[in-house]
C-alpha cells in the first residue's frame, strides 16, 4: 500500500524495545495453564457425563520452525553460565501473585537470590526499570556451582533499583591480567555483554553465556546500539586487576548485537599514542554515530553499522589526551560524553592533595571544533563522565558526583555537587538512562550497592543489590 | 490429566523464552507500563497454553489475545477516567504525563474502532503480513487492505486536526 509518510510511519518504525519475563514467570504461565485446563475439564465432564475422563486429550502445541523473537541458546555450543545464586526465595508478600486473574501481575513464584556481599563492578540500564550488575560475590572457594572459587556474578532488577535478583553469569573470575571479567552492557536485556579483559556474550538475557575469542587481545571498552556493538581491543601487558595497564594499540571491532561475529572496523585499529607509550581509548555512541577517543588523543567517528569505515574527524589533536587508563579501562585524562546536543569532553590535570583541574571543551559540531566551555569542581579525582539527553554532565569523583546545572556550550557553567552522596571514596562510575534517571556505581565495591538519582542527579539514593 | 508431558513441556519453554520478550515489548509500546505488559503477556501466554490443542501459528495467536487484552485494558482505564471525573467533577482534570514520545499516536489508535484497530496493530505494528491478518481476523484480503487503509487516514486526519 502506497502511503505518503507521516507521523504514524515514524511511530511504527521505532523498534521494539524486548521486554524480559521477570524470573519465574513461565512457571506461574504454565501452572496457571493447568489450573484452567483442569476447571475447562471439570466443566466439560460435568457437562456430558458419557464423556470417559481418558478420551481427555492434553493439549499438543504444535510449534512453527521459526517463532520469532530471541534466538535460543544451543547447549552444545554454550558454556554453562555460573549461578552464584543456588537457592530461591519466595517473593514478599506484597510481590506474590494473585489467584489465577487476567489482573493478577506476573511475578516470578521464586526469585534467584543475590549472593551476599555483591561487590558491583559495574551495571548497565536498557530502560527506565530493567538493568544488570556485575561484580564479585560470596566467598572464594564457597561460591558456584559449576566453580566454587569463580565468583562472578550477576543480579539484575526490573524495577529500577528497588529490587534486584540474581541470574546467571559467565563462568569466569574477577580481572586478573587477561583473564576475568568486570563490566557488562546490554542493548535490550536480551543480548549482552560481560568484558575487561575477556568477551563473553549472551543472546537469551543472561541465561547463558560464551566467551568469544579476541586474540590475545583484551577488551578494554564496549559500547552498543541499534543492533550493533562496538568494542575497543586492546594488546596490553597490566598484570592482576590492573588488565588495562600498559596498553600499546588499539583496535576497534564491532559485531551484529545478536550474533558473535566480530571483524575490525576499518579505519580504527592498530591505534597508538605517541612514542608507543601505554595509553587508552574511549568510544561514545549516539543513536546514528560513534566516536572513538583515540590513545593519542585524535578523534574518530563513524556511522554506527556494521562494516562502516571510520574516520578521523579532525587532523587537529584535542585539547588533551586520554592517558593511562583506569582500573576498569576508561581513560582517566582525557573523558568524552555526548549530551544530546554535542560532545563534551573533560581534560582532567594531574591530581593533588584531593584536587585536580578539570577543564570542560565542547563541541556543537560532531567533534570539528572544540570550545573551552568552562571548569568543573576542583574538588575530587575525575573518575567518570557523562553527558545526560538533556544537555547537562556529570563528573563521578573519588568524593562525590558533580552535576552541571545547564549543558555545555549554553553559558556560564554552574555546578551542583553531591559529596559522598552517601558513598564514602566516590564513585567510579556514572551514567544516565533519561534525562532524570541514572545510575551510579561505588569505587568502594565493598558497599554492595550501587546508586540512584530520580531527579537528573540532585539526589542520590543507595540501591542494595542484595 | 492436566499436565503437559516432557516434550510439550520443552516446547512450550522454547516458544516462552523465544516469543515472550518481543511480545512484552510490543506490549509496553500500547500500555507505557512494564508491570502492565508482563501482566497481559502472561495472561496471553496461560490461555495460549491452557486452551489450544494444536497451532499452526502460536505467535499470531499470541499477538491476537494481546491484542484483545490491551483493549480491555484500555476500556478498563477509560472507566476508570470516566468515574474519577464523575465523583470529582468540580476538580479539574489533571494533565497525565505521559514520557513515552509516542503517546499522540497511541492514544489515537486506542479511538479508533475495533474493527479497524485489530488489523492495524497486527500488520502495521506486530508486522504480520496482510495475509496473515486475514486469516487471523477471518475476513478477506481485501477487506483487510481497505480496512488498513481506512485506519491510516482516520489517523492521518485526526492527527492533522491534533496539530492544525
Amino acid at each position: 500500500m502506497d502511503e505518503p509518510r507521516d507521523d504514524i510511519d515514524t511511530w511504527l518504525e521505532e523498534r521494539v524495545t524486548p521486554l524480559l519475563p521477570r524470573p519465574g514467570t513461565f512457571e506461574q504461565v504454565r501452572k496457571r495453564a493447568r489450573r484452567r485446563k483442569l476447571v475447562q475439564a471439570t466443566m466439560a465432564v460435568a457437562g456430558a457425563a458419557l464423556v470417559a475422563a481418558g478420551a481427555i486429550a492434553v493439549p499438543r502445541l504444535v510449534l512453527p520452525k521459526h517463532v520469532g523473537g530471541a534466538p535460543l541458546a544451543q547447549a552444545s555450543s554454550t558454556t554453562p553460565a555460573q549461578q552464584n545464586s543456588p537457592t530461591p526465595r519466595s517473593p514478599s508478600p506484597s510481590a506474590s501473585s494473585g489467584p489465577d486473574t487476567a489482573s493478577a501481575t506476573a511475578r516470578p513464584t521464586t526469585v534467584p537470590v543475590v549472593p551476599p556481599n555483591f561487590a558491583a563492578s559495574s551495571v548497565t540500564f536498557v530502560s527506565r526499570s530493567t538493568g544488570w550488575v556485575i561484580g564479585q560475590a560470596g566467598t572464594p572457594g564457597h561460591c558456584g556451582p559449576p566453580k566454587a572459587y569463580i565468583c562472578t556474578s550477576m543480579a539484575a532488577t526490573s524495577n529500577a533499583g528497588h529490587t534486584w535478583y540474581g541470574m546467571p553469569a559467565p563462568v569466569t573470575g574477577a580481572p586478573n591480567g587477561d583473564t576475568g571479567v568486570s563490566q557488562v552492557r546490554s542493548l535490550n536485556g536480551v543480548h549482552g555483554w560481560a568484558y575487561g579483559p575477556q568477551l563473553w556474550a549472551t543472546h537469551n538475557g543472561s541465561r547463558t553465556w560464551q566467551r568469544i575469542a579476541t586474540d590475545g587481545m583484551r577488551v578494554t571498552g564496549l559500547e552498543t546500539v541499534n543492533g550493533v556493538a562496538f568494542a575497543i581491543w586492546a594488546r596490553c601487558a597490566g598484570t592482576g586487576a590492573d588488565f588495562a595497564a600498559d596498553c600499546t594499540s588499539f583496535s576497534l571491532y564491532s559485531s551484529p548485537a545478536s550474533q558473535n561475529d566480530w571483524t575490525p572496523v576499518a579505519g580504527v585499529t592498530g591505534l597508538t599514542a605517541s612514542g608507543g607509550v601505554p595509553a587508552s581509548a574511549q568510544l561514545v555512541l549516539t543513536g546514528i554515530r560513534g566516536y572513538l577517543l583515540a590513545p593519542g588523543g585524535q578523534l574518530f567517528s563513524g556511522p554506527v553499522t556494521i562494516r562502516a569505515r571510520w574516520h578521523l574527524v579532525t587532523s587537529a589533536a584535542l585539547p588533551c589526551a586520554p592517558g593511562a587508563a583506569e582500573v576498569g579501562g576508561h581513560p582517566l585524562r582525557a573523558m568524552l560524553a555526548s549530551t544530546g546536543q554535542g560532545l563534551a569532553l573533560l581534560c582532567a590535570g594531574p591530581g593533588s592533595g584531593g584536587t585536580q583541574d578539570k577543564t570542560l571543551y565542547y563541541s556543537p559540531d560532531g567533534g570539528r571544533t572544540w570550545n573551552r566551555a568552562g571548569s568543573a569542581p576542583a574538588q575530587g579525582i575525575a573518575m567518570s563522565f557523562s553527558g545526560s539527553p538533556n544537555g547537562p554532565v556529570m563528573v563521578a569523583t573519588n568524593d562525590g558526583i558533580d552535576v552541571s546545572t545547564s549543558a555545555p556550550g549554553s553559558g556560564t557553567l554552574s555546578w551542583r555537587t553531591v559529596r559522598g552522596a552517601g558513598a564514602r571514596g566516590g564513585y567510579s562510575y556514572v551514567g544516565m538512562t533519561t534525562a532524570q534517571q541514572g545510575v551510579a556505581v561505588p569505587a568502594n565495591t565493598g558497599l554492595d550497592a550501587v546508586w540512584f538519582t530520580y531527579d537528573g542527579g540532585s539526589h542520590w539514593r543507595k540501591s542494595p543489590v542484595s | 490429566m492436566g499436565t503437559f508431558r516432557a516434550s510439550d513441556r520443552l516446547a512450550a519453554e522454547e516458544l516462552f523464552h523465544a516469543c515472550y520478550p518481543r511480545l512484552a515489548g510490543w506490549i509496553r509500546r500500547l500500555v507505557d507500563d512494564d508491570d502492565t505488559a508482563h501482566e497481559i503477556a502472561s495472561e496471553a501466554f496461560t490461555r495460549l497454553l491452557a486452551r489450544w490443542s494444536s497451532l499452526d501459528n502460536p505467535q499470531s495467536y499470541l499477538y491476537m489475545i494481546a491484542t484483545n487484552l490491551i483493549r480491555d485494558h484500555w476500556r478498563r482505564l477509560g472507566r476508570e477516567r470516566r468515574a474519577l471525573r464523575a465523583v470529582s467533577a468540580t476538580i479539574p482534570a489533571e494533565a497525565v504525563h505521559h514520557p513515552a514520545q509516542d503517546v499522540d499516536v497511541r492514544a489515537l489508535i486506542q479511538s479508533l474502532p475495533d474493527r479497524l484497530r485489530q488489523p492495524f496493530l497486527l500488520h502495521y505494528y506486530a508486522g504480520f503480513p496482510v495475509r496473515d491478518v486475514a486469516e487471523m481476523l477471518g475476513r478477506p484480503e481485501g477487506t483487510v487492505k481497505a480496512d488498513l487503509h481506512h485506519a491510516r487516514a482516520r489517523l492521518r486526519a485526526v492527527l492533522g486536526e491534533a496539530h492544525g
